[in-house]
């Protein structure tokens, strides 16, 4: 029984990379992205609970950055993927645009907000 | 001729010298007494309080014409009642006139004796001295006592059992015990404005001399207080004595040697007790006023209206003590200041420069609010100080805190990182192929 699942596991992880190596170079690019944004909330959440959360508007506005940013670009993603029938007719450079519009109000509201 | 009327009347003024809070000795006393036969056997008492310049009124304690105040205004700045059996004052003196007398602030010196009367009574109950109910009662030492050819019944006690305070009875010690012989009283133990000044020893008792005793004496040992001081907290004094012959003049000149001990000593001390107690009980020692409070941040003189959290600031007093003649530095080092609100944060101790200031300097808590400075001396035998000034303390502005906080440079660092990425993310992104 254990022999099995081991294998099943094996074969599952096997699975999804090879399915995952299929997807097109951009969205690896946004995926990319996503895990830096949401890597470094989490040391800063971690330092947080490490210091105490003195200046409680820098840290918010520290994880807001990394978070929104990697909604962003999540919502990016799902726009400018090929298989998602949803947006079939949304051009991606509009989708890009938005991305970076936002993301510039973003980081204007931090700057302003970090102290 | 008007114009002199008229600079005349301006110059009235100046010759009041009464007692005011610049000048607290007592000037004008009225003294009652049962009979005058007591103005002579008390004279050295009497004397010695002129020569200090007090101005004595000696009337008859049933004397129609005794008035303490007219149209609002106290004629006397003290009192002293030297009629222990007198049932009812004359004019328009009794119990609550005297109440009131002693609680706007002037001093009293009660005496009481044997056969004291109901009304020398209830003035002393008022006081918060309860004296032997039994009228007959005086108090009895059978190892303290006097030793003389005469006095055979132990009611002529001699005392040294005194209260230790340089400010009531004087710095210089009272060589000899003091001659005492009348009725004993006790004070309550929870009222902590009365002192015992002279107590009795622990062997004497209070009942009626020459009578066998049916059951235990309700005042015994030195629970028997002989001579007793209030302290009222407008600062009023009052002296209540068990034994008027305490004041006068045979019991001044008189020797003592007292009972199962050898030394004789040529002079009691009645004399330099009484004296020295009377210059307590009329301000001339002990009375202490404060003035100039003032604060500043360091580095600065004048009075701010608030003051930051975290600030530094330096609070001096001024204390002076009345010496009978004028207002000389006090010197001690007791004396604290409070950064109270609702409880002390700040506690400290005033450090003086010898010469009546007392300062200290202190940072604000991390805590805002409006605080007082609070000064609160209640030591024994002085007048009680109780200052407080309010403050108010403000936490920071938005613009006084550090610019770049040290602890939040992770989050700096990240918001800035991430900013980078974005910026290194759209160029890939773009260029990709």
């Amino acid at each position: 029984m254990a022999r099995s699942t081991s294998k099943d596991t094996q074969a599952l992880f096997q699975s999804l990379r090879s399915a995952y190596a299929a997807t097109p170079t951009n969205l690896k690019i946004i995926d990319l992205y996503v895990m830096f944004a949401i890597f470094t909330a989490l040391i800063q959440v971690v330092y947080m609970a490490i210091v105490g959360s003195f200046p409680f508007n820098s840290f918010l506005s520290g994880v807001l950055s990394c978070v929104g940013t990697a909604v962003l670009a999540v919502c990016l993603r799902i726009q400018v993927n090929k298989e998602n029938k949803e947006f079939k007719d949304l051009p991606p450079e509009r989708a890009f645009a938005d991305f970076v519009l936002c993301n510039l109000v973003l980081h204007l509201v931090i700057m302003n907000f970090l102290g | 001729m008007a114009k002199l009327f008229v600079t005349l009347i301006l110059l009235l003024p100046l010759l009041c010298n009464c007692f005011s809070s610049e000048n607290p000795t007592d000037r004008r006393i009225l003294v009652l007494l049962d009979d005058l036969g007591i103005k002579s056997s008390h004279s050295i008492f009497f004397r010695s309080l002129q020569s200090r310049g007090f101005e004595l009124d000696f009337k008859l304690a049933d004397d129609k014409k005794i008035t303490l105040q007219r149209y609002g205004q106290y004629l006397y700045d003290g009192l002293i009642l030297f009629s222990p059996t007198v049932e009812r004052f004359g004019g328009s003196l009794d119990l609550s006139a005297v109440m009131d007398f002693v609680d706007s602030g002037h001093d009293l010196i009660v005496a009481a004796d044997v056969s004291a009367s109901d009304l020398i009574r209830d003035i002393a109950t008022e006081c918060g001295v309860d004296f032997d109910e039994d009228p007959a009662a005086m108090v009895i030492d059978h190892t303290s006592y006097v030793v003389s050819e005469t006095e055979g019944d132990h009611t002529l006690i001699a005392s040294d059992d005194f209260i230790q305070s340089d400010v009531i009875l004087g710095s210089k010690k009272i060589e000899a015990p003091v001659l005492f012989q009348g009725i004993g009283h006790s004070l309550n133990a929870a009222n902590n404005l009365v002192l015992k000044v002279l107590s009795a020893s622990s062997s004497a008792y209070s009942a009626k001399p020459g009578a066998k005793l049916s059951s235990p004496p309700s005042l015994t040992g030195s629970a028997i207080s002989l001579v007793s001081v209030v302290q009222a907290r407008n600062n009023a004094r009052i002296l209540i004595s068990g034994s008027l012959a305490l004041f006068s003049n045979r019991f001044y000149r008189s020797d003592v040697q007292k009972a199962g001990s050898s030394t004789r000593h040529e002079k009691s001390g009645n004399e330099q007790f009484v004296t020295e107690l009377s210059k307590w009980v009329f301000h001339e020692r002990g009375h202490l006023k404060a003035v100039n409070v003032r604060h500043h941040k360091v580095g600065e003189t004048d009075e701010p209206a608030m003051y930051r959290i975290n600030d530094d600031l330096e609070y001096s007093i001024e204390i002076y003590e009345w010496s009978g003649k004028s207002w000389q530095p006090y010197v001690a080092d007791d004396v604290q200041v409070q950064f109270y609100m609702m409880s002390p944060y700040v506690l400290k101790t005033l450090s003086t420069d010898q010469k009546g200031r007392y300062f200290t300097s202190f940072k604000v808590p991390d805590v805002y609010g409006v605080f007082q400075f609070k000064v609160e001396y209640q030591k024994l035998g002085y007048t009680s100080l109780s200052l407080s000034k309010q403050i108010p303390v403000r936490p920071f502005r938005h613009n006084e805190y550090e610019r770049f906080i040290t602890t939040a440079f992770p989050y700096y660092g990240a918001s800035f990182s991430t900013m980078a990425g974005f910026f290194v993310f759209s160029v890939v992104y773009l260029y990709n192929k």
